[in-house]
């Protein structure tokens, strides 16, 4: 099992945030954690590559419990598994070409030149090569997170968590960006990992589904069974209805 | 009186000492981290070559313009005396000796604390806000190495420089002073200073000022990655780390004057 969250348990002071959470991530599947705002699932993804740790529970990646690891021995584990934060994340002071080359400079052993070269290659992969040198401040939110894709994906991670990819895009950013995360799974075989609330990505690029609500994971399958179930709150969420027995 | 008043105000100075203290000991572990990424060298060069430049490069216009005035106030400060003993022939070596040993130094921190430190722990607050240094650490990236001790070296380096660079223009300042002011030839002052000056006066003058830029680098590294709850917490931020490193600047200069003499 590539990635498995076992009774993952976070406050922060006295605000339970997740309350005993367990399931699985397959190989090269296309996996969405889902819920209302504040469920947890960004602290959820967070969790994988030791941004935070869990007050319980343990997490495992290829078999290596990665929970209790260093901030220095969680290095390789965050280069095999990249991260697109919700608000891209780039660096303010760097081109887009740049925020690119890093990663390649940093652990790659390639000159800064050689890395650049490699970073507009990337960029040309999600449309961006005519914005290599542009700063970040230039761009719109689409573009930004295009270029954090970019920049996730320069290590070739085999694992990558998306968080709120298509959140503040444009219906067409955003339909394009889901294609990015799907390509990702069919193609490169890579593992996607997306936090999300955007019905319209759920259920057009979807493998399976974890659904959490109130701290506990409340419903996991696939869309089908998300489209069919009877579970009045998964549903109300599903169909985006303001009336319901959903509290926010 | 109620006693709960009664104990508001130990209440208020012991959760500021708590708070002083989890300060100091954060900038110190900060230093102590920065410190193993010495040996072996964990720098980032190019965030180095950067640093040194918007860190030192861009500010030497504003600390020639500090030196050039801090120069020509001491011989202004210095005038009614040596028109009162006529003095002429000191002129030089007393405002030589000031600038060298106290004020050049201490205007030329306080003046990088207040351009580079502030700038510093806006950036890094900034950068810890919109999640940058998260982005940084998930990027199998280490913030010490790639952040603060460029930034660190940065600083000492270049107030170090320009404490040389400050030092020689607030002389040429009291040069001109002395002689538009006091009628003091050139030569004269020169003829004054040179001789009555040692080395240690130039050498202790640069020593406290790359403590006060390891002061500034580490309080202003400090306080930005610290920084929560926004651009408010940006603001509260630079704020917090500019009257801290002034703070510390005043103090680090009190304590190194006697152990420098």
């Amino acid at each position: 099992m590539p990635i498995v969250f076992e009774n993952i348990h976070k406050a922060f002071g006295d605000k339970v945030i997740l309350d005993g959470v367990d399931f699985t991530i397959e190989d090269g599947e296309c996996f969405f954690i889902v819920g209302a705002s504040g469920a947890g699932k960004s602290v959820m993804i967070k969790h994988l590559i030791g941004l935070l740790r869990p007050d319980q529970g343990e997490i495992y990646l290829d078999g290596e419990e990665v929970s209790r690891l260093s901030e220095h021995a969680l290095y390789p584990v965050r280069k095999k598994c990249a991260m697109v934060f919700q608000n891209a994340t780039l660096f303010d002071s760097m081109t887009c070409a740049e925020n690119v080359a890093l990663p390649l400079r940093k652990h790659t052993g390639r000159s800064q030149r050689e890395s650049l070269v490699a970073a507009r290659e990337r960029l040309a992969q999600v449309h961006m090569e005519d914005f290599a040198d542009s700063y970040p401040a230039e761009l719109g939110d689409g573009m930004k997170k295009r270029v954090a894709i970019a920049r996730a994906l320069t290590l070739d991670p085999r694992y990558v968590l998306f968080d709120e990819p298509t959140t503040s895009l444009d219906p067409v950013s955003a339909r394009r960006t889901d294609a990015v995360i799907r390509t990702l799974a069919d193609e490169l075989g890579v593992t996607c990992v997306v936090v999300s609330h955007d019905l319209v990505s759920i259920f057009s690029i979807a493998d399976r589904i974890a659904m959490l609500y109130k701290g506990h994971l409340r419903m996991l399958g696939t869309p089908t069974e998300f489209q069919n179930t009877s579970d009045p709150i998964v549903r109300q969420f599903m169909r985006g209805e303001a009336e319901g027995p959903m509290e926010v | 009186m109620s006693g709960s008043r009664l104990l508001a105000l130990p209440a208020r100075v012991g959760a500021s000492l708590l708070s002083l203290a989890d300060q100091v000991g954060g900038m110190t572990l900060l230093l102590s981290q920065a410190l193993k990424r010495l040996v072996p060298p964990r720098v980032d060069r190019y965030e180095l070559v950067r640093n040194l430049h918007r860190m030192g490069v861009q500010s030497v216009p504003i600390v020639m313009a500090t030196a050039a005035f801090t120069g020509a106030i001491m011989v202004i400060q210095a005038a009614p005396l040596v028109e009162r003993f006529n003095a002429r022939e000191f002129v030089g070596w007393g405002a030589s000796f000031v600038t060298f040993r106290e004020v050049g130094p201490l205007l030329i921190a306080l003046m990088f604390n207040g351009r580079v430190g502030a700038n510093n722990a806006a950036e890094l607050g900034t950068m810890v806000v919109t999640e940058q240094v998260d982005g940084l650490r998930a990027l199998a990236i280490d913030p010490i190495g790639y952040l603060v001790m460029p930034r660190i070296i940065a600083m000492v380096v270049m107030i170090f420089m320009l404490t040389i660079l400050g030092d020689g223009v607030a002389l040429i300042g009291s040069i001109i002073t002395g002689d538009l002011l006091l009628d003091v030839d050139p030569r004269t002052f020169l003829a004054s200073a040179i001789p009555m000056l040692g080395p240690w006066d130039v050498i202790a003058g640069l020593i406290k000022s790359a403590i006060f830029g390891l002061m500034i680098a580490v309080t202003s590294c400090y306080f930005g990655l610290a920084t929560r709850g926004g651009a408010p917490g940006v603001g509260r931020s630079v704020n917090a780390s500019v009257v801290a490193a002034a703070t510390g600047i005043f103090v680090a200069d009190y304590l190194s004057t006697f152990v420098l003499g």
